[in-house]
């Protein structure tokens, strides 16, 4: 059993998590950051790039600079397949034990594999540990799992990855639905919150659809588009020409003949169907995985949407020596989830620097 | 155009005042509603969506008076699907409520309402049915109009329309 000793430990190692640590190196501060998978990055390492003619702001780039820069900074120390187990407090420093998970046989060179269980004592705790994509299985009505040609948001975004299109039936669809809010804003869900970036990323990608493959029709199921930017006034007559949008969420999705059968109301309230070669589900972001779990280790509360943390605007999450970065305590952007990670580095600085000043005083 | 002159901005509250009528304020207009209704796929002028939207918007007198409101099955699949819980079809039947107070209610409905005061059901028992009912060993029905028009509140001429249907 191994112990370390570290001003900042940092849990999850996305783009929060590894902002948060470049942050704290930038400013000469220490610290250990202990990612449960082999690879740092988090989701946005199966981001493609959506520039069409020019940037699209989309951020998926930025982990890039943050991981190449990360690599050059000594004070950050990275550790892959690390699972917290245990925390306890004692005399103002977080004990948190660290457990080695399966080695999946995809290491990361910026980060060292945990070899054996390992204590870090920490002043501060920064939870970065992210969000979990919403599972559309949940929204039945809207065919995931069971028709053919319909896939997630992440999904489609992995085959544009690839520079790939392709249909219910293994071709390029004549037409692509997306269906936006699925899992977000939905109280019979419990999920009563707007998920921030999935407007943007479904437009994003059907720009991206229609520059590769002109021919293809988009059509936007949406209640209205939040969140897109500041760009979206200059960017909305633009895409008005490309992109069908549809202002109804649909009320089914169901196998049809020649692909997946939407049927909505459509303008006059009349309820009408369509077939589409692809039907794409924008699936909101929910709290991660480990919210339940951390919220106990560290004795902190989840606030109203079930992420950790209390106060967004501070990045503290209301127990002590604890804050939370980037999704792990809501929606939000990867830029936005870089300067959040940044607000609680600060935040974490801070808190070194009081305590500092109280020994010193006594 | 809709004048805001002619809204009644605490139409929404009456409704939501009422038994089942609560959910109306969480609307946000989605149209999944409308998606799935079948009286929609065949009246082209019902559009639950619509319906609410007028309510929302405080057209009292528009809502009240049409003949639209009364045409819903009943089925609740705008209730399965509506991701904010409004809960449609009772939502409906709390407007049905005010137009009927408001003397909205058309005359099928009316002669309904007589049909339950006179005889307590919507068919009135004759000698069949209690003939019927003696084979079976059964203890016969009897009619006690009286009684139904007071539970049910209803005036006595009410129930008459009722007999004569
Ligand atoms: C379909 C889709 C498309 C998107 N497209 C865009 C886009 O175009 N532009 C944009 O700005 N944003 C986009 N987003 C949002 C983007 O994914 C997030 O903003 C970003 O990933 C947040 O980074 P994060 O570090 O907070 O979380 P994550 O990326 O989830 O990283 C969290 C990390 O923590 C690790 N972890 C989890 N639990 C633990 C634990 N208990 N202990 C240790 N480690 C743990 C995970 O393995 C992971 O590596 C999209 C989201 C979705 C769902
Ligand atoms: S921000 Fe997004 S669109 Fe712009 S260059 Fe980077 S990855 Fe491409
Ligand atoms: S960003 Fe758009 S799709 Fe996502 S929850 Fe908000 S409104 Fe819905
Ligand atoms: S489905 Fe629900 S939220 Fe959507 S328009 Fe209908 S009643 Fe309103
Ligand atoms: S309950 Fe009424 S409004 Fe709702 S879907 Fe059925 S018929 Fe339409």
């Amino acid at each position: 059993m191994t112990i370390i000793s570290t001003p900042v430990l940092i849990l999850g190692g996305g783009v929060a998590g590894v902002s948060a640590a470049l942050e704290l190196a930038r400013r000469g501060v220490p610290s250990v950051l202990a990612e449960k998978g082999p690879r740092l990055g988090g989701r946005v390492r199966d981001f493609c790039c959506k520039a069409t003619q020019a940037c699209v702001h989309c951020g998926a780039c930025r982990l890039g600079d943050l991981l190449a820069e990360a690599a050059a900074r000594p004070e950050a120390a990275f550790r892959s397949l690390a699972l917290a187990a245990e925390a306890q407090r004692e005399g103002g420093v977080w004990q948190v034990e660290l457990r080695p998970q399966p080695d999946e046989g995809e290491a990361d060179p910026l980060a060292q594999p945990l070899a054996e269980k390992t204590t870090v004592n920490a002043q501060a705790v920064i939870l970065a540990v992210g969000y979990e994509p919403f599972d559309p299985r949940r929204k039945t009505r809207f065919g995931y799992g069971r028709v053919p040609g319909v896939m997630t948001a992440l999904e489609l975004e992995a085959m544009l990855g690839q520079g790939v299109l392709v249909g219910h039936d293994g071709q390029p669809p004549e037409s692509v639905a997306f269906i936006q809010c699925v899992g977000s804003r939905d109280e019979s869900l419990g999920n009563l919150y707007c998920s921030r970036v999935c407007c943007g990323f479904a437009l994003d990608m059907a720009g991206l659809i229609k520059e590769g493959w002109p021919e293809t029709a988009v059509t936007f199921f949406h209640m209205d588009v939040q969140g897109y930017g500041p760009s979206w006034e200059e960017a909305l007559p633009h895409m008005r020409q490309a992109i069908d949008f549809v202002r109804a969420m649909p009320g089914e999705v169901s196998a049809g003949e020649n692909g997946p059968r939407v049927c909505f109301a459509g303008p006059d309230g009349q309820p009408r169907s369509r077939e589409f070669g692809l039907v794409a589900l924008s699936q909101g972001l929910t709290p991660p995985a480990s919210a339940g779990a951390l919220s106990e280790m560290f004795g902190l509360n989840r606030n109203q949407d079930g992420f950790l943390g209390e106060d967004a605007a501070l990045a503290v999450s209301g127990a002590q020596g604890v804050f939370v970065a980037g999704t792990a305590q809501g929606p939000r952007g990867i830029v936005e989830s870089i300067d959040h990670a940044a607000l609680a580095a600060g935040a974490a600085m801070e808190s070194l620097f009081r305590a500092g000043k109280e020994a010193a005083h006594g | 155009m809709i004048s805001l002159n002619d809204c009644d901005p605490g139409f929404k509250f009456e409704v939501a005042a009422e038994p089942g009528g609560a959910g109306i304020k969480a609307c946000f207009a989605c149209a999944a509603c409308s998606a799935r209704c079948p009286v929609a796929g065949h009246r082209e002028e019902y559009d639950p969506r619509r319906i609410i939207r007028l309510t929302l918007l405080g057209r009292r007198e528009e809502v009240l008076s049409s003949p639209l409101i009364w045409l819903c099955s009943a089925c609740y699949s705008c209730q399965e699907v509506c991701p904010q819980q409004v809960r449609f079809t009772e939502v409906l039947t709390a407007i049905k409520n005010l137009a009927a107070k408001a003397g909205y209610a058309p005359p099928s409905a009316k002669q309904i309402a007589g049909l339950l005061a006179g005889h307590g059901r919507l068919l009135a028992v004759t000698e069949f049915e209690n003939e019927k009912r003696a084979e079976l060993g059964l203890p016969a029905v009897e009619e006690r109009g009286a009684d139904y028009a007071a539970i049910l509140g209803i005036a006595p001429e009410a129930a008459e329309a009722g007999e004569e249907a």
